[in-house]
């Protein structure tokens, strides 16, 4: 089974989980909503599969590029 | 007495060049999923329409009685041909030989400067780079007997250089690409890779490891993945060498031949007046979230006229050329699902793109959602005021017409960026837009701050002040004013542009030829 993993494409902090270890999701669903800059950015996967980590909870800072969340598809 | 002998001659030396470097080395190259130097150029170009240029140049060896025993074509096939119709100059290195490095002519058919180039400079027309060699090499000096000085006797690059400001240049990298070919496939106006046999870089894995005792897959090192999506160093990726072939068919479609021309209308048969009904609904009613600024380019531009370039790089501003009634434009747009907040790479792409357009006389359409540059520690080590300005700069010089569609969010240096201020200034908005030097939220609290911390109950103070400020940003209220020029139903927006669009051809032909622009970008 392929690892993927999903990147947080902007700078800011979590601000809402979307999506749970355990959870079947489709290529373009939204894991986690990003706040940055009184914006809501959603990260998406890009490929289908199974949620394997949320490697972040709310409030948490992510960097642009960081990893936050592992799929298994 | 004839000359057939001579012709017969003739046509057996054209029949060696088309065998490239030997059915093995060919063989060994369609192994790695890739096609000849030839066999790119027939499927890019309108059937039948190469006529190849310096076909006889190469390496031959004769026996005593002066007759040709064994001949090596020149590494490089170039010549000119039609594609959709309109003349191109086109060239590329054959790998199959001696992996497309120099071969000591006497003039340089292509590859960096050369004849190819100078053909596309002389007659004025498109140059496309199919760009598949190594560079230079250490054996240079074993055949000279000396080394040379970089830049040294044929390096052309002054040519290509004089192109950019001339005519259309479009590069692919098609192979592993390093020093020379490198600089080569980024002089372009627009360039692609090929992803898996395409990789640039200025040195390759092996230099490297020599310089770090790093080891790295040459794909890790400058593959799409670095090259395309992170470094913007090549703009668009293809899928396979006939998806390039493709895109370098449809990035010419929206080109002139040249400065003095301008691009081809073309008929999409989408009517002028289509208004979409989801315009009236896309833009979210509040301001935090986001939605398809993609979808909605694609329902106002002619339909499925829009070729997105950049599109993996600096995401925040989305770049590409489209149609309205026929006519070329370029589209610069926020992209809210990356927050549109304009970072350095944003930035970066957006200023390249402007040039891009106004060197080809093409007007900017501008779709506006940008709550602003982005801030914070990483982003101003990553010098994005200067590369903000520098975008600013580059906007203030163009000499086409540019209009501003306020969608949602227009605020401050970066906001400035989605209006014409070196031109009409010419902004419409949508009901849903906003602007200012920075938005309410956040700045309230900047300006006010004594007040908000001496009330009785500052939380709710903040917030009085918050929905005093917001009543004032009625986009009605500035219209009343004439600092916004109109605000339109959003369905209106295709008919609304389009008019505009064909009104302003007479001032595209009114300022044909080359730009000079004067200053130092900072």
């Amino acid at each position: 089974m392929a690892r993927i993993e999903v990147k947080s494409e902007i700078t800011g902090t979590v601000w809402q989980l979307k999506a749970k270890p355990g959870d079947k999701v489709e290529s373009g669903d939204t894991l986690i909503v990003i706040e940055s800059m009184i914006m809501e950015i959603p990260v998406i996967t890009e490929d289908g599969g199974t949620v394997k980590e949320i490697l972040v909870k709310e409030k948490d800072p992510v960097a642009e590029g960081q990893v936050v969340a592992i799929v298994e598809e | 007495m004839s000359w057939l002998p001579e012709i017969e001659e003739l046509h057996r030396r054209r029949a060696l060049a088309e065998d490239c470097g030997g059915p093995e080395a060919v063989a060994k190259h369609h192994a790695q999923g890739k096609l000849t130097v030839r066999e790119r150029i027939a499927a890019l170009i309108d059937p039948g329409s190469f006529r190849e240029v310096g076909k006889l140049a190469g390496k031959a060896s004769y026996d005593a009685e002066g007759r040709l025993t064994a001949f090596e074509p020149a590494p490089y096939v170039m010549g000119i041909a039609r594609i959709d119709g309109r003349p191109v100059a086109i060239g590329g290195e054959d790998y199959t030989i001696r992996a497309g490095t120099g071969f000591g002519s006497d003039r340089r058919k292509g590859g960096q400067g050369g004849f190819i180039e100078d053909l596309a400079y002389e007659y004025r027309m498109p140059l496309v780079n199919l760009i598949d060699g190594t560079g230079g090499t250490v054996n240079t000096a074993r055949r000279k007997g000396y080394t040379v000085v970089p830049g040294y006797g044929q390096d052309g690059m002054e040519r290509s250089v004089d192109l950019l400001g001339i005519v259309p240049v479009v590069s692919a990298v098609m192979g592993t690409t390093a020093g020379g070919p490198s600089m080569r496939a980024i002089l372009s106006h627009w360039s692609i890779m090929v992803k898996g046999s395409g990789q640039i870089f200025a040195a390759g894995p092996p230099v490297v490891e020599r310089a770090f005792g790093q080891r790295l897959h040459k794909d890790e090192l400058g593959g799409t993945r670095v090259a395309v999506d992170t470094a913007g160093t090549i703009d668009n990726v293809a899928e396979s060498e006939q998806d390039c072939f493709e895109q370098i068919r449809r990035f010419l479609s929206y080109m002139p031949q040249n400065v003095w021309e301008l691009p081809p209308v073309v008929d999409s048969g989408d009517p002028v007046d289509r208004c979409e009904d989801a315009l009236a609904s896309i833009v979210p009613r509040s301001g935090r979230q986001a939605y398809n600024m993609k979808k909605l380019i694609g329902m106002i531009v002619d339909r499925g006229s829009f070729f997105e370039i950049q599109p993996t790089f600096g995401r925040a501003v989305i770049t590409g050329f489209a149609r309205m009634n026929g006519k070329v434009v370029g589209i610069v747009a926020s992209n809210p699902m990356v927050g549109g907040i304009v970072d350095y790479k944003a930035a970066r792409k957006q200023g390249h793109f402007t040039e891009l357009c106004d060197m080809f006389n093409i007007p900017i359409i501008l779709f506006a959602d940008v709550p602003g540059l982005m801030v914070g520690v990483e982003s101003e080590s990553d010098a994005i005021l200067r590369e903000g300005v520098r975008a600013r700069f580059i906007g203030f010089q163009v000499s086409v017409p540019v209009f501003s569609v306020l969608i949602r969010k227009c605020y401050g240096v970066a906001g400035g960026g989605f209006t014409d201020r070196g031109g009409l200034n010419f902004k419409i908005a949508w009901p849903s837009a906003e602007w200012g030097s920075l938005p309410v939220e956040g700045g309230v609290k900047a300006a006010y701050r004594r007040e908000i911390e001496s009330a009785p109950d500052p939380a709710a103070r903040e917030k009085e002040l918050e929905a005093e400020l917001k009543r004032l940003a009625s986009p009605f209220r500035t219209a009343e004013a004439f600092a916004v020029e109109d605000i339109i139903d959003p369905r209106e927006t295709r008919p609304y542009l389009c008019q505009f669009i064909d009104a302003l051809q007479g001032r595209l032909r009114s300022q044909l030829g080359p730009k000079f622009k004067s200053g130092v970008r900072p």
